[in-house]
């Protein structure tokens, strides 16, 4: 994974800044966490899969912006907060603030468009999310939250699957140059 | 340049976003006691400082007071100890008032107990020089009607007779165990007479009591009269021991009035009889040597006539004066 990553390196004369037409991104992040609501009705098979995660990634890494990814991060993080029943506002704010940050990072160095490497990129992500959110519980909440388990891993290789459609069908919304 | 700043930039956003959601999960969740976690961390964050705040002003202060600012102290320690020196001058003073006021208050009870015998409270004032002389000074004079041979009491006993009276209200005051004493003295259970005489010694004898007589340690001697200095039936002291000797037993007497200590006397303006009561006898040192008689042989002896047998009735009656 990391060869395959590292092999999409590029230098920074190459960064492809996307844009994307007007209220995209806010529409997008709506419908990520309506869906991921919405579905949880109808089975616990939802939980498989983190869409404000992939969400958060997806226009991190494209935008290439760390302040925006960031932002962009915190804002779907909370109201993902705002929509469970008994989370605490902030507790996947700060963990997708961080990913929202390192992916706009990330999103500048290598090459995002490769379906391996979009592959590759979430799978890491979701454990670094799940890391963070993690630590996050540990230490405020007093929760002793898992860092890896075997349904976290199967959780983070269906989120990454279908992140890797998920930006395919985002990437029809990006403004032609 | 403008590169690095922006990534700065966007990391001290990513840490100002971050702390402001940690602050937001501080004011939701609660830890025990339905405490936000923000009280806690405040507490936390607060107390050390405070704790460490008072442990360095309490060491300053401590050291300033302790060690710096000792001037006010050394002035201070001075004062108390000059108002300890005053405080407890006065509590001897007041405690020798207490003690004096203790002791005139038994002269005027027994004064007012005995309205009958005229009689003059008086101070002790000095001693005699002479370690061989047992006299006392006291204050009272020719001012105040002291004559000479006028018998000097306390409350417990008799103390001696005036031997000399000086025109500036000071009179002198013959000590019972001065050598040159003696006076008139019967055994208040068997009423055998005697004279007790001073030897010098703190201990009188009682002299001229045969052989014959059964002397106990213990047994009150009491004035017999018969010195016309003393009223009959005044306690002079009790038996120390006695000793049979040629011609006349040895009789040492434990005087009934300390006659180391006295500050305090009456003198006896006449040789009107007093009349003791049983409760003013003098208390027996050796009760448990020689118990004396439940009836009261001193009440026997305060009668007008009573039962007595002198044993050499002539020769210590005129020994006494």
């Amino acid at each position: 994974m990391a060869s395959m990553l590292s092999a999409g390196l590029r230098s920074d004369s190459n960064i492809e800044v996307h844009k994307y037409y007007g209220g995209t991104v806010i529409i997008t992040a709506f419908l990520a966490l309506v869906l991921q609501a919405f579905l949880h009705k109808y089975g616990r098979w939802s939980e498989l899969i983190d869409l404000p995660l992939l969400v958060t990634v997806y226009f991190g890494v494209s935008r290439r912006n760390t302040s925006t990814g960031l932002l962009l991060g915190a804002a779907i993080g909370i109201l993902q907060d705002a929509l469970s029943f008994d989370n605490p506002i902030g507790l996947y704010g700060i963990a997708k603030t961080l990913v929202g940050y390192v992916s706009s990072s990330i999103g500048g160095r290598i090459d995002t468009e490769h379906p391996l490497s979009r592959f590759g990129l979430v799978f890491l992500l979701f454990h670094f999310h799940q890391i963070v959110f993690a630590v996050t519980q540990r230490v405020l909440l007093n929760h002793s939250a898992p860092f890896f388990t075997l349904r976290l891993l199967l959780d983070s290789v269906i989120t990454s699957a279908v992140g890797v459609a998920l930006f395919a069908l985002l990437d029809r919304l990006r403004r032609s140059a | 340049m403008l590169n690095v700043y922006s990534r700065h930039r966007s990391f001290a956003l990513l840490i100002c976003v971050v702390f402001a959601q940690v602050l937001l999960l501080a004011f939701q969740i609660k830890r025990d006691r339905d405490v936000p976690l923000i009280r806690y961390w405040a507490a936390e964050l607060v107390t050390p400082i405070g704790r460490v705040g008072t442990w360095t002003s309490s060491k300053i202060r401590g050291v300033w007071t302790g060690y710096i600012d000792l001037h006010g102290a050394r002035v201070e320690n001075k004062q108390l100890q000059a108002e300890v020196g005053q405080l407890r001058l006065r509590n001897f003073e007041l405690e020798a008032q207490a003690k004096e006021s203790q002791r005139l208050q038994l002269l005027l009870d027994f004064r007012q107990a005995h309205p009958e015998a005229p009689m003059l409270a008086a101070q002790v004032i000095g001693a005699s020089a002479d370690p061989t002389s047992h006299t006392l000074f006291i204050n009272r004079g020719e001012h105040d009607h002291i004559r000479r041979d006028m018998a000097v009491i306390t409350p417990d006993g008799i103390v001696g007779k005036i031997v000399e009276v000086f025109s500036n209200d000071t009179a002198q005051v013959l000590l019972i165990d001065d050598k040159d004493s003696g006076v008139g003295a019967l055994f208040a259970d068997s009423r055998t007479h005697g004279v007790v005489k001073g030897t010098g010694d703190p201990l009188p004898i009682m002299d001229y009591v045969v052989n014959d007589e059964k002397v106990h340690p213990g047994e009150v001697i009491l004035t017999s009269g018969e010195d016309r200095i003393f009223p009959k039936g005044l306690p002079i002291g009790v038996v120390k021991d006695a000793s049979p000797a040629s011609p006349f037993q040895i009789i040492h007497v434990q005087p009934a009035v300390h006659l180391d200590r006295i500050e305090d006397v009456l003198v006896l303006l006449t040789r009107q009889d007093v009349a003791l009561k049983s409760a003013e006898l003098p208390a027996d040192p050796n009760a448990q040597i020689a118990a004396p008689a439940p009836a009261s042989p001193a009440s026997q002896s305060l009668g007008a006539s009573p039962a007595s047998k002198p044993a050499q009735p002539s020769a210590p009656a005129q020994e006494a004066r």
